[in-house]
């Protein structure tokens, strides 16, 4: 790779590309992102090579592994150009019909389009998935575009020329300023507003600055830092160059979990490439700005997603958060000003200095600008990463994007926000994606996270997850989220276990505002958020469990009981067989019982009876 | 020269050297905000959350630790709100129900207004305040002790949980630890521990009664020794 010494040799550069390219006919994009990998997408992309190398279309066709297209469920998925083409769930032995018929002819593969679930039709084109049409894909649309691991991919796509622009046409403050009007907040989950953050930065004293990005998810079924820094890792590159010019930082770190090996691949290799073309090192371009970056893996615990905690475990001591009485903007990684922002803020940079923070800022609402991604995961037909402007309402995005219910039942909650987040209601689905509206439900938007929940999931059940995965990851040091957390807890299992009583309630409430209000970092401070939404707008089921006894969602084990309901019992056997404890009697075509001395409350004979004989009380 | 600011605590105009934490300011001046996790001379890592405070700026109260605040000019401090005696009652619930053997835990719980303990009893013999760790690392720098696991694993060890040479005996941890002192009965007997904190404790929890007392209104809400008399 040749040394780009000035902004002359970028541009050369992208013309060279784009020359070469010239006379590739097609383009085939299989996903390579994590989500893919796991639907075995590298024996697919050995299998495509293979049959076009036997087809001799090498040279010809082009394979772009790109980095995660968002549609997950669907993997492994492939693209072709021209013709936008859109296969799905692809095995290794399609390969072969895909060059042949695809490529060769333009014939398209029945079998291998994509079905939609909502109106049962096929679909032939990317375009026209309803999935995708409902959203707003800035960020993602990128993903498709370009090959992670080629920096000539993202220049070609015009990669690099938002950097151009802020080293030699505009000032720090100017940067700054842009950044201010867009209205860009923080897509980590505190919503912070960037240009804020990097103006404190900036005015700090300190020669010595730093920035970071921020790639230590850790949400439960949230991926879309991951998605990003994996599948574009040049574009948190050159937005973490432009925060840098504008804070006046010449270090950065990324900063991510070790159990996202593709990103921490994807990422040392992007840097490899940047540092190899001048775009990192000594005066950039030729300009007076240095700036290198460094990979720093993390270590596997939640909390080092705060920031100050993030910190302590870059400078090689144990991930705790301190106190924020001091802003890590004037002292922060070894005690110098330093930014910290999220892969996807980051992100969003060198699109508002490319295309102009007006751009940016005409989608959203009023204090929530832009685009955000949210991994929707739980009880939908659709699943995956979804990218929606600000001000989408969730009702968008669990019945357009998501497809709504998935197995006939009745959606009754999204979770949003990961575990810091909270429960809302069917009611409350006209609320739209925005920091604050969400706030004030008592949710958030956090990182992005959305699980929706259908009539079979049990709110007090939920709670309790959310308090055992933040009970394991508190870091420990202070009270009231370790020993605060640990008896909400405590409380919430004894309810969960019968023995619930009504003043129960009352604590958990005067508890989880203790925790919110005293506890030292943002883990602790949102913590109770999974007991206050549910206890807010499911007050019904905690009053269930307590005062009946029962578990209206059928999923607390002490308080249900399953029965085989005798009318609808054919006495196939079926039940009798698959039940591990042999709890289950009855003569063939007769109805059967269950003794419940012996059952210990599975639920395999329920899944197994194709006559909804056995019901959950 | 040693500079100085003036703050305000729950009313009383407080005169203390830039630098200095709330905490220490608002203890030289006799208004006692209950701590244990603070020891002067040590870092302050507001781990226990006893010496919370209302700081208000601009109409709006924000709670934090006094001993990780820093004193600035024109501050305003609240020590004892309605709000933070709450808070505080309800740490100090956490606290007692955790650790009912330690006669300082017990004596802060009842200084903090708790009147009767709502979880069930535990029997841990460390509360995890770290005053043992850092008087081992700042003080002697000797790390021979140091927070071992996370969450609820989080506990007090040696490193490699062996001895090793670099601890001298010196005992710092043990005469600092707010666990060694227990109350006068005896340790509690599982399944039979009770609020107590009848007495003061005589460990360095809180200044007790400095020559500065101004008779603050948190005295009222314990056995404090001047309101006694």
């Amino acid at each position: 790779m040749t040394k780009l010494n000035t902004t002359n040799d970028l541009e050369a550069l992208r013309k060279q590309i784009t020359a070469q390219r010239k006379n590739i006919r097609t383009t085939l994009t299989l996903c390579g992102g994590t989500g893919c990998q796991a639907s075995q997408c590298r024996d697919v992309i050995d299998a495509v090579k293979g049959a076009l190398g036997k087809h001799g279309l090498e040279k010809s066709v082009q394979v772009r592994i790109s980095g995660c297209h968002g549609f997950c469920e669907q993997g492994p998925l492939m693209v072709i150009e021209p013709g936008n083409i859109f296969y799905c769930h692809i095995k290794p032995e399609d390969a072969q019909d895909i060059v042949s018929k695809t490529v060769m002819s333009g014939a398209v593969i029945e079998r291998l389009l994509y079905v939609d679930p909502v109106s049962n039709k096929t679909i032939q084109t990317e375009a026209d998935i309803p999935f995708y049409q409902a959203q707003d894909r800035q960020l993602l649309s990128q993903n498709r575009l370009v090959d992670p691991c080629s920096i000539e991919d993202y220049i070609a796509v015009g990669g690099y020329s938002a950097l151009v622009k802020t080293l030699f046409q505009m000032t720090s403050g100017q940067v700054i300023d842009e950044i201010k009007t867009s209205g860009l907040r923080g897509r980590g989950g505190g919503g912070f507003p960037t240009g804020r953050k990097w103006a404190d930065c900036q005015e700090a004293p300190g020669d010595e600055k730093y920035v970071i990005c921020n790639a230590d998810e850790g949400d439960p079924g949230a991926y879309m830092d991951r998605s990003v820094l994996e599948g574009n890792p040049h574009l948190v590159l050159e937005g973490m160059m432009i925060g840098a010019f504008a804070i006046g930082a010449a270090q950065g770190y990324i900063y991510v979990r070790k159990e996202y090996p593709l990103a921490v691949e994807h990422a040392k290799i992007a840097v490899q490439q940047a540092r190899e073309c001048g775009l990192l090192g000594e005066n950039i371009l030729g300009s007076r700005f240095s700036f290198d970056v460094e990979i720093a893996r993390g270590g596997g615990a939640f909390v080092c997603g705060e920031s100050t905690a993030l910190m302590a475990s870059l400078e090689g001591k144990v991930g705790e958060p301190r106190s924020k009485d001091v802003h890590t903007v004037e002292e922060g990684l070894w005690h110098k000003p330093t930014t910290l922002n999220n892969v996807e803020t980051w992100a969003n940079v060198p699109l508002i200095i490319k295309n102009g923070a007006a751009r940016f800022a005409a989608k959203g609402t009023n204090n929530s600008k832009g685009t955000k991604i949210l991994a929707l995961t739980g009880r939908v037909k659709n699943t995956g990463l979804v990218e929606v402007a600000m001000g989408t309402p969730l009702r968008t995005v669990v019945y357009d994007i998501g497809g709504g219910a998935a197995n006939g039942k009745a959606i009754k909650a999204v979770q949003t926000g990961g575990p810091s987040g909270g429960c809302l209601p069917v009611s409350k689905f006209d609320l739209p994606v925005d920091f604050d509206a969400l706030y004030d439900a008592g949710s958030m938007v956090g990182s992005g996270g959305m699980v929706v929940m259908d009539e079979s999931t049990c709110m007090v059940d939920v709670a309790k997850f959310f308090l055992q995965f933040l009970q394991d990851e508190s870091c420990g040091k202070c009270v009231p989220c370790r020993l605060g957390v640990d008896r909400m807890l405590e409380i919430i299992t004894t309810i969960t276990e019968g023995q619930g009583k009504p003043e129960h309630i009352s604590l958990l409430q005067e508890l989880a505002e203790t925790v919110q209000e005293t506890s030292l970092c943002g883990l602790g401070k949102t913590a109770p958020n999974p007991v206050l939404s549910t206890l807010r707008y499911f007050p019904e089921e905690y009053a269930a469990h307590i005062n009946h006894k029962r578990c209206p969602a059928g999923v607390c084990k002490p308080l249900i009981t399953y029965a085989i309901d005798a009318d609808n019992c054919k006495g196939c056997g079926l039940c009798l067989s698959a039940c591990p404890l042999g709890a289950i009697s009855g003569e063939k075509k007769q109805a059967h019982v269950i003794d419940q001395q012996r059952c210990n409350k599975c639920g395999i004979c329920a899944d197994e009876c194709k006559s909804q004989a056995v019901t959950v009380n | 020269m040693k500079q100085y600011v003036t703050l305000t605590i729950d009313g009383a105009q407080v005169r203390a050297a830039k630098g200095a934490s709330v905490l220490d300011a608002a203890i030289e001046y006799g208004i006692c905000i209950p701590h244990l996790c603070h020891v002067p001379n040590l870092s302050d890592i507001g781990a226990c959350r006893l010496c919370i405070v209302e700081q208000v700026s601009n109409g709006r109260a924000k709670v934090t630790t006094s001993c990780t605040l820093n004193v600035q000019e024109g501050m305003v401090i609240l020590s004892n709100s309605e709000k933070i005696k709450k808070l505080r009652r309800n740490i100090a619930e956490l606290l007692v129900a955790q650790a009912p053997n330690s006669k300082a835990v017990q004596d802060v719980a009842v200084r903090c207004g708790v009147k009767d303990v709502r979880y069930p009893f535990r029997h841990s013999d460390c509360v995890l305040c770290g005053r043992c760790v850092r008087v081992c690392t700042e003080m002697w720098g000797a790390r021979a002790l140091g927070f071992v696991g996370r969450g609820k694993d989080r506990h007090v060890d040696f490193p490699l949980g062996k001895r090793e040479d670099f601890c001298k005996h010196c005992g710092s941890c043990i005469m600092l630890c707010p666990m060694t002192i227990t109350p006068c009965k005896g340790p509690m007997k599982t399944g039979e521990e009770y609020l107590c904190g009848k007495c003061e404790a005589q460990l360095m929890i809180t200044a007790n009664r400095p020559d500065s007392c101004v008779w603050c209104e948190l005295g009222k809400g314990f056995q404090c020794a001047r309101y006694s008399q």
